[in-house]
């Protein structure tokens, strides 16, 4: 108690030290898109002479207070060009900039910044950060713009193989993401099982991933957090853009609803390979589609509402044997609201859900699951001074899980309709954070997180002996589960378990020399859903499950130390990481447990532990017709499940075992070029130490069949996984003035055609009987052609 | 389930490609596996059975060893002690005298290597198969023979059971395992699918009961082998551990199971 007061005396110290005898003003408002009035996100505002700034917030504000005075001022946003005026400030201004793409003009001296630019002086460290631009240079397969596969271009960030969901960030796994998209959370980021992302990179402005040092803004998940905006859409005029795609075609148009006060956007994106199925007399279906739609008003200066929507969907049939459907429906109204020029709120009202069907026809039945919630956000953002700022806020959330539901297809089914039992929870926390400002060279930004989550009544929830929902039989030495001994009923206003977590996260920079920085931070995260997977890789049917009696909150401590470098007036930069993390109660299933629609899934859970640890390197060019990156991250992951007495093995004899996504080296080059005004040219190359996988080392036969014996788990590697892409922008007319602009992007992905193994697995040839080893391998040499337009 | 995905990245990606590699793998120490399946076919005495007793081998070995002159004894709930005697080194132990009773408990003893094992499991009874189901557009091509095996799950009891599907024309059988958690008390059935069936092939299908850590030990033991698994989806190789202790040596735990069932057979002509 003692040292709160202290601290909170300390904080109220600070925030008055700093008004002194000179009069000061505040100087605010919003920086835009000339064109299209669409705000921009992280403008730099630069006062040379006074040598401070400030950036844009995810709305596109910004609010500065300092001295009286005339001073040069700077407004520069990548890919636009610079705004350089003098202003005099004798009281309190709104100045809102509006900001030229560089592209647009035909001055051929002008440097353009193609890479994001690297702040040393800011105490946010463990950042990536890539402009849509970026991401639509990378090349990919297929043609696919793919933001979530370009974020892992970046250091510590991998996926678990091609065609594997998700991504790990920093030996993570996929479920300790947090996805935002427009403030809302997506359960799921992966279309046809992982090989495309759910993200329209068209109606998409910002992302950032934050990887450590995460704000005391975020929780609720303990590797990662994804954040990304949806365009508002142009308040100008009326335009259109798309992609026609081999996979997925785009269509994406956005317009004023009143000029320069309300703007829509409306994007959609199919695939349609399935179309071209039954040329090949293949009776399946594959195909998704997602739609981003947004309305934006400006009510009055201080005042602006947005209404967005995400929908999503993928469908996949085999001949009429099996149907699967699953997809995100996220809804969000916000409402921004300057109390005055220094205090900028956001309050988000949210629904999101995932839901899961699937149709088994030949055993006729129909399953569905899906987590649902209601999330409510309120953030401040207080521009205190120039050195000191303070954002602060709340955020509830009411869950509502599914687990499953079982129902048979036709009359006469042998399948008894069956509830899995509902699930209710309620999370809630506060934050406050600081960024502080101590000197020239010192920055700290600190705050905390306290989370709280309960866990709501339901119908049913079993009752065993000393509580001990797994047993363990000791002559066999394996777990077993355990039978209840009896099954409580709950009304839904119930708390049936509560957790609460104090979350401190701070982050410090030091600035060395006018090029230089170190910067370091901690960070507590506490998570309380879990999903439900034994699979590599996480599929479209596993539930999410929240934490309760017998299922405890993760909880990650993890520091990281960074060395942040420019050289060459800022044309190169590079920045050294190292990290290492822990994470508490990180669920593992015992031998053989059957997730799939288990209604007690307590009886085949563990509680164990991970840990990781890692150093990353990024080299960047960000100027300039050549630049690019080079990226290098070495990393181990690793996660163990001990016995929980001195008599049982654990899992995996209690040792320690690699992830799935464990890999030492992961390096990735990716360069652009460009060329002349109608050509650019773009390849990357990846190099990735081979997945961990469980090899057999041994057979033995039973009842007729031959059984692999494996080695203890993820002992042994897959070979390593590289590959070199190139791709080829064409832009015929540059500069046309005529409305109609078209693009084409041309792709070879795999150019070497390396047959890099998704998994190797082990098998009885049913023809012959006898025991072979088959390398499953994804893609192989493919060729792409894009072609984008917009008017 | 999670196969169905496997097969859809090999169908989505349509330059993707499975191909068998040559791989180096270690090799662990041999342990005794025990497959010990005591059968009665209804209808039949079942005097007569036997025990397959094998050790481990290096994966890519086309054979598995023989376990050679180990004592065999099996003794019911009653005192009745039942000896199994070795056939010509051949691994395999019979005995004709076996007296199988529904729900009564037995033991297996074998000595082996001077090391003692243990199982103890109950005979099970079985629902018999009604009547079998063909569909000659089944499966993911829509080109391949399913067959429906139909038997009633008695309503007043937790049921397990062990389907067998062996065809003339494919060397390993189809194996199965179901309860009737989702299914008590309804007609239901055993299901196999072949692409290669034709009109006139003959079919073994049997129904074993079983007890529920059978039915645990054979879901396990058929991910291990699944041939559809693989890919992303797979789930984490567990270890195997069946019903049999080594009351010697801890270590050296055998694998397989002492299952003792009651079967349907019936043996369906392809139409």
């Amino acid at each position: 108690m003692k040292i709160i007061k202290k601290a909170v005396t300390y904080l109220l110290f600070l925030c008055f030290t700093f008004i002194n005898a000179q009069e000061k003003y505040t100087l605010s408002g919003i920086i835009s898109n000339i064109n299209s009035n669409e705000t921009l996100i992280g403008v730099n505002i630069i006062f040379p002479e006074l040598q401070t700034g400030t950036t844009t917030n995810e709305y596109g504000f910004y609010s500065i207070t300092i001295p009286e005075g005339n001073y040069n001022i700077q407004v520069s946003y990548l890919g636009f060009n610079t705004i350089s005026e003098t202003i005099s400030l004798s009281e309190n201004k709104v100045i809102n900039y509006q900001l030229t793409e560089a592209t647009e003009t035909l001055d051929e001296i002008i440097i353009i910044e193609n890479v994001e630019k690297l702040n040393i002086k800011k105490p946010q460290m463990s950042i990536n950060s890539l402009s849509i631009n970026t991401i639509k240079q990378i090349p990919v397969v297929l043609g696919e713009v793919d933001v979530i596969k370009s974020l892992t271009l970046l250091p510590g960030v991998s996926n678990a193989g091609e065609g594997a969901s998700g991504f790990n960030v920093r030996g993570g796994a996929v479920d300790q993401n947090l996805i935002l998209l427009d403030e809302a959370t997506i359960f799921n980021s992966s279309h046809l099982f992982g090989l495309f992302s759910v993200f329209n990179p068209d109606a998409i402005k910002d992302l950032k991933l934050y990887k450590g040092g995460i704000p005391a803004k975020y929780g609720g998940r303990v590797s990662s957090v994804l954040d990304i905006y949806q365009k508002e859409g142009n308040s100008n005029e009326f335009h259109m853009n798309g992609g026609i795609g081999l996979i997925s075609s785009r269509l994406l148009a956005e317009g004023p609803i009143k000029k320069e006060k309300g703007s829509f956007l409306f994007g959609g994106r199919s695939s349609y390979a399935h179309l071209f199925l039954p040329l090949f007399d293949l009776d399946n279906k594959a195909y998704f589609y997602d739609l981003n739609t947004k309305l934006s008003y400006k009510i009055n200066a201080n005042n602006n509402i947005y209404l967005s929507g995400y929908f999503g969907r993928d469908v996949f049939s085999i001949a009429n044997s099996f149907k699967n459907s699953y997809g995100n429906t996220v809804l969000n109204f916000r409402w921004n609201h300057l109390f005055s020029d220094k205090l900028f709120s956001n309050l988000s009202l949210i629904y999101s859900d995932y839901d899961y069907d699937l149709e088994l026809s030949f055993v006729e039945f129909d399953w569905q699951s899906g987590i649902r919630n209601f999330n409510v956000k309120y953030d401040f953002k207080h521009y205190i001074n120039t050195n000191f700022k303070l954002e602060y806020g709340l955020n509830s959330i009411y869950y509502k899980f599914n687990p499953g539901e079982i129902n048979p297809t036709t009359e006469d089914s042998g399948i008894n309709p069956f509830k899995l039992t509902d699930k209710y929870a309620f999370e809630n926390a506060l934050y406050i954070d600081a960024e502080h400002k101590l000197s020239n060279k010192l920055a700290i930004s600190y705050g905390f997180r306290l989370s709280s989550f309960l866990r709501l009544g339901q119908d049913e929830l079993n009752v065993y002996e000393n509580n001990n929902p797994v047993l363990f039989n000791k002559e066999l030495q394996i777990y077993e589960k355990a039978n209840p001994i009896e099954t409580e009923s709950f009304k839904r206003s119930d708390i049936i378990k509560s957790f609460a977590n104090l979350e401190p996260r701070i982050s410090i920079a030091y600035q060395v020399n006018d090029n230089s920085s170190i910067k370091t931070s901690y960070n507590r995260m506490s998570q309380y859903l879990h999903l439900i997977s034994n699979t590599s890789s996480p599929t479209p049917l596993d539930v999410w499950t929240p934490s309760g009696k017998y299922v405890k909150p993760q909880l990650l401590d993890q520091f990281a130390l960074g060395y942040f470098k420019t050289f060459n007036n800022n044309t190169f930069s590079m920045e050294i990481e190292s990290f290492y993390k822990t994470i508490k109660n990180r669920i593992d299933y015992i031998d053989g447990a059957d997730l799939i629609a288990n209604n007690t899934i307590e009886q085949v859970i563990l509680n164990g532990e991970a840990r990781a640890y890692g150093f990353e390197l990024l080299l960047k060019k960000t100027e300039g017709n050549f630049n690019g990156w080079i990226a290098y991250t070495f990393s181990k992951s690793e996660q163990r499940t001990p016995g929980r007495t001195s008599t049982e093995t654990g899992i995996n004899n209690s040792k320690w075992y690699k992830t799935p996504y464990d890999k030492t080296h992961d390096v990735s080059v990716t360069a652009s070029y460009k060329l002349n005004n109608k050509w650019s040219l773009n390849s990357n190359f990846l190099f990735q130490t081979g997945q961990p996988a469980t090899f057999p080392n041994g057979q033995f036969e039973y009842n007729g069949i031959t059984i692999p014996i494996y080695e203890s788990r993820n002992s042994s590697r897959l070979p390593s996984y590289n590959r070199l892409d190139f791709s080829a922008n064409y832009i015929p007319k540059p500069n046309s003035t005529k409305r109609w602009k078209s693009e084409w992007v041309f792709g070879i992905y795999n150019i070497y055609n390396r047959k890099n193994a998704a998994s190797i697995t082990f098998r009885e040839n049913r023809n012959s009987g006898s025991n072979e080893a088959l390398r499953l391998s994804i893609y192989g040499i493919i060729p792409s052609v894009t072609y984008n337009f917009k008017f | 389930m999670k196969k169905y995905f496997s097969i859809f990245l090999i169908l989505i990606s349509f330059n993707s490609c499975e191909d068998v590699i040559d791989l180096n793998l270690n090799t662990s120490n041999p342990r005794l596996v025990i497959d010990a399946s005591i059968n009665w076919i209804k209808g039949t005495t079942g005097n007569e059975q036997q025990i397959k007793l094998t050790l481990t081998a290096p994966y890519f070995d086309e054979t598995v060893p023989p376990a050679n002159g180990a004592q065999i004894i099996i003794t019911d709930s009653d005192g009745n002690t039942f000896s199994f005697l070795e056939e010509n080194n051949s691994g395999i132990y019979k005995s004709i005298n076996f007296i199988p009773e529904i729900n009564k408990s037995y033991t297996l003893q074998i000595i082996y290597n001077n090391e003692t094992y243990t199982a103890t499991e109950t005979l099970k009874s079985v629902a018999p198969i009604d009547y079998v189901e063909q569909n000659n557009n089944g499966g993911f091509s829509g080109e391949e023979t399913e067959l429906k095996a139909y038997y009633t799950d008695p309503e007043n009891e937790e049921n397990y059971y062990f389907f067998e599907f062996k065809s003339d024309i494919v060397v390993i059988p189809s194996l199965e395992v179901y309860k009737d958690e989702f299914t008590n008390g309804n007609q239901i059935f055993g299901f196999y699918t072949e692409e290669d069936l034709k009109s006139g092939d003959q079919v073994t299908i049997r129904n074993y009961g079983v007890s529920k850590r059978f039915y645990e030990f054979m879901f396990v033991l058929l991910q291990q082998n699944s041939e559809d698994g693989g890919g992303p989806f797979e789930t984490q190789p567990a270890t195997v551990r069946g019903n049999c202790i080594n009351q010697t040596n801890s270590d050296h735990y055998p694998l397989g199971y002492f299952r003792l069932s009651e079967v349907d057979e019936l043996i369906y002509t392809v139409q």
